[in-house]
């Protein structure tokens, strides 16, 4: 059963990576000119949930990631 | 210079003290009265630890005796080393010390999160029952390391499991206090009290509750390990299945090399508070002490594989643990240099306190030393598992930890009580125990360098004056004790008041009334310079004038 | 310190304590940090020290629906983001609303990985290999921190319909917030450490 869906899967994976990861830049955009500390650690949450959605964006494509 | 722009804190009130006998003595969130519960309750640990190593040295006066099997001898000293690292000398460190004074020298009426210190406090009990509880099973007998695959091996039972639970218990109290000692001397330092103004205790604290906090969350996760491969098969250090038994080590040592750090800091943080006090003068280097001290912290992460050098480790990694290690006796010989350059040609006043401080700094210098030769490889490989590693970490938490916890129980013990000890008595607390110890812990190292091994109920023959003599030594060493336990009693029943300032101190908890007020302070004091400038004028403003006036004794 | 209840103390005394509070949980999330980094090194080092990886008969993890899993808690940091900011701009009904979604699309995450660890892995167990240790030891724990952030997200929506926050005041969701990025910032290694790498 696995074997026929992956491509609907990976299509998914990537369209919503591309979505999420757009939407966390525009948010860090907003975020950028505060100060507290608070506002610092959620900047940097936000850059690194971008380099979780362009983990998934790769692995998407193929480039990386194991699947055997 | 202008108070009038000064930033009083916003939630400096004081609030209505806690009226019922539960909320003032046995839920209190008052940081002295839990100070308090922790002195009783780790002390009580002491004692029980201290019978486990009696008993040992019972059976060890003879090479063939049979006072203790095997199996309740290996107990003994899994016991005695858990009991006496978790249950007795990181507690009484942080949480008594650290309790009691830190928030005070920094002009602080609580912890920052007082619910949590309580939480942290009731945690020791409980671990202390999970621990002890292990013995109605067998408790675990691969010493307070527990290695796998041995620590699996024997028949164990439960008892395993209720260590693994205990001691987890008590990290999850130690991490929680690190975080809250850490976020009040960040954030609750009185006005005007920069870093660099901060009384050494504090600094010493800080550093501490620093590795308390990022260091035991390494322990949770070993235990965790190990709970799970012991009660569900999990094969993290199972090498017939692809486990590694070199895997624990690492990770158990990256967590309990940072622990002795934290058992020592607090201690060279007393002697930084007691030796300007009685010799009157300024302390020597006080930027070099701090920083050393954030030094030996950040260093104390780097080390850990030293215990492991005869597990298998690569030439490199041994080569850089070696040289690691050496260098990390560097920031500690500049605090040694440093005390000992503000006591030179002073006018010395031989009270136990400072008697303690003394007695502190010849054997944990001693101590040291020996840390050092155990970190040179080659001479590691000789001396590993025997008794001149029992001789080295007694030197330094014997001589270092305790004394230094009695110095700061002779010092703080009018601050925390109202009264004095008697001087006589802690005179002869301190010769005895100097004595004693010394004649106890000197005769290992060659025990060791002669082959001895540790951890072992019968030996050689060769080995039998050394170890009776040794015997006999701990009986006395441990009898001193009763005298501080009488002086105690004497001081509570007859002991003289004690002013806010017997000693003539100038941090911030001599300011205030013996025993302290629950809310610390009347008004926030506002600091104005560092606390260790004897010879001029108190660096306090907001501070009642009859406080300040106090006379030496 | 007097409990920093919303309604009982000064503006002042509440962003003070709040400063307190926020460091205190920055520190705790620290600590959980060095949890994680403890097992991982665990993991890389019983990786290292295997002749083969995975072991002799056991599968890896099913790589596209961990990706759409990912994209799935991924999404939820998101909408927490615009939960808070609702939050701050007083419009309750968007922080309710992206709560929620926060909330679903977490547990869709947790659903995920249960699917995963009882249909995809059937050869792979916990007490198997040092694989299947590492992987469900670390996905587990993970998933348990998911877990107790879904509840902690119900009980702050639950206090938020009370009341108990307002725009001044809500440093019970600061927290709330700052503990589900922790976790997906966790997952962000995680899914590179067993699946990537």
């Amino acid at each position: 059963m696995l074997e026929s869906i992956p491509t609907e899967l990976r299509i998914i994976a990537f369209i919503g990576a591309v979505i999420v990861a757009v939407v966390a830049l525009i948010a860090l955009r907003g975020e950028w000119p505060k100060t507290r500390l608070e506002d610092h650690v959620t900047k940097i949450m936000m850059v690194l949930l971008t380099v979780g959605c362009i983990e998934v964006m790769l692995v998407a494509i193929g480039t990386i990631g194991r699947v055997k | 210079m202008s108070l009038t722009h000064v930033q009083l804190p916003a939630s400096s009130h004081i609030h209505p003290p806690p009226d019922t006998f539960i909320k003032k003595y046995v839920f209190s969130l008052d940081h002295k009265v839990i100070a308090i519960q922790y002195f009783i309750t780790a002390g009580l640990f002491l004692v029980f630890a201290g019978l486990l190593a009696e008993l040992m040295r019972v059976q060890l006066m003879g090479p063939n005796n049979h006072v203790l099997s095997v199996a309740v001898f290996n107990q003994a000293y899994s016991l005695h080393g858990t009991a006496m690292v978790w249950l007795v000398g990181i507690p009484i460190v942080t949480g008594a010390f650290g309790n009691l004074i830190m928030p005070v020298q920094i002009g602080a009426r609580d912890v920052a999160f007082p619910w949590l210190n309580m939480l942290s406090f009731w945690m020791l009990p409980v671990a202390g029952i999970l621990v002890f509880a292990s013995l109605l099973f067998g408790a675990p007998q691969a010493g307070w390391t527990e290695y796998p695959p041995v620590s699996l091996q024997l028949p164990l039972g439960e008892s395993l499991s209720l260590w693994c639970a205990g001691v987890f218990v008590i990290g999850v109290s130690s991490t929680i206090t690190g975080l809250n000692f850490l976020v009040t001397i960040v954030k609750m330092r009185a006005p005007g009290m920069t870093y660099t103004r901060m009384p050494l205790f504090v600094w010493a604290t800080g550093v501490t509750a620093f590795l308390s906090m990022i260091a035991t969350a390494n322990l949770s996760a070993a235990l965790a390990g190990l709970f799970i491969q012991h009660n569900f098969g999990v094969p993290f250090y199972d090498v017939t299945r692809g486990g590694a038994p070199v895997l624990w080590q690492h990770v158990f040592w990256f967590y309990s090399h940072p622990a002795v750090y934290i058992l020592i800091l607090p201690a060279f943080g007393i002697v930084s508070e007691v030796i300007p006090t009685f010799v009157r003068r300024p302390i020597f280097g006080y930027k070099a002490i701090a920083y050393s001290s954030a030094a030996i912290g950040l260093l104390s992460f780097m080390v850990w594989a030293h215990h492991m050098f005869t597990s298998g480790l690569q030439h490199w990694e041994q080569l850089f643990f070696m040289l690691l290690t050496m260098v990390i006796a560097v920031p500690t010989g500049i605090k040694i240099f440093s005390w000992v350059t503000t006591l030179w040609r002073g006018k010395i006043r031989l009270d136990s306190p400072l008697l303690f401080v003394l007695g502190f700094l010849s054997t944990f210098t001693l101590g040291g030393i020996t840390g050092v030769m155990l970190a040179s490889v080659p001479a590691d490989a000789q001396e590993h598992a025997s008794y001149f590693v029992v001789a080295h970490i007694h030197y330094v938490l014997f001589g270092g930890t305790i004394f230094g916890i009695f110095a700061g129980l002779y010092y703080w013990w009018p601050k925390m009580t109202g009264r004095m000890l008697d001087e006589r008595l802690g005179k002869w607390h301190f010769w005895l125990m100097y004595i004693f110890f010394n004649l106890t812990f000197l005769p290992m190292h060659w025990a060791g360098l002669m082959g001895m091994p540790r951890r072992v109920a019968t030996y050689d023959p060769m080995f039998a004056g050394t170890n009776l003599f040794v015997s006999i030594s701990s009986f006395v060493l441990a009898a001193s004790i009763l005298i501080f336990i009488y002086n105690a009693y004497r001081s509570a029943r007859y002991g003289e008041p004690a002013g806010p300032n017997p000693w003539g101190a100038r941090t911030l908890e001599w300011m205030i009334p013996s025993p302290m007020p629950y809310y610390n302070f009347r008004d926030v004091p506002i600091v104005l310079s560092g606390p260790y400038d004897y010879g001029k004028p108190l660096p306090y403003a907001n501070i009642s004038q009859d406080l300040a006036m106090t006379p030496v004794r | 310190m007097a409990a920093a209840n919303a309604h009982a103390v000064s503006d002042a005394e509440y962003a003070e304590v709040s400063g307190h509070r926020l460091l205190g949980f920055l520190f705790f999330l620290i600590s959980d940090c060095v949890i994680f980094g403890n097992f991982i090194f665990s993991y890389l080092y019983l990786r290292n020290a295997a002749p083969l990886w995975p072991p002799v008969g056991i599968e890896r993890p099913y790589l596209y629906l961990a990706a759409v899993n990912s994209i799935v808690l991924f999404g939820s940091g998101a909408t927490m983001h615009y939960a808070m900011e609702g939050m701050r701009h007083d419009r309750r009904s968007q922080f309710i609303g992206y709560t929620l979604a926060t909330i679903v699309l977490g547990s869709m995450f947790l659903g995920g990985q249960a699917y995963e660890y009882t249909h995809l892995l059937p050869h792979t167990t916990w007490a198997g290999t040092t694989f299947g240790a590492s992987f469900y030891t670390l996905t587990g724990l993970h998933g348990f921190h998911v877990f107790i952030g879904v509840i902690f997200l119900i009980v702050v929506l639950l206090q938020t319909l009370r009341g108990t926050y307002t725009q001044e005041r809500h440093f019970g969701l600061t927290a709330a917030t700052l503990y589900w990025h922790f976790v997906d910032v966790i997952w962000v290694a995680l899914f590179f450490l067993f699946y990537i790498y």
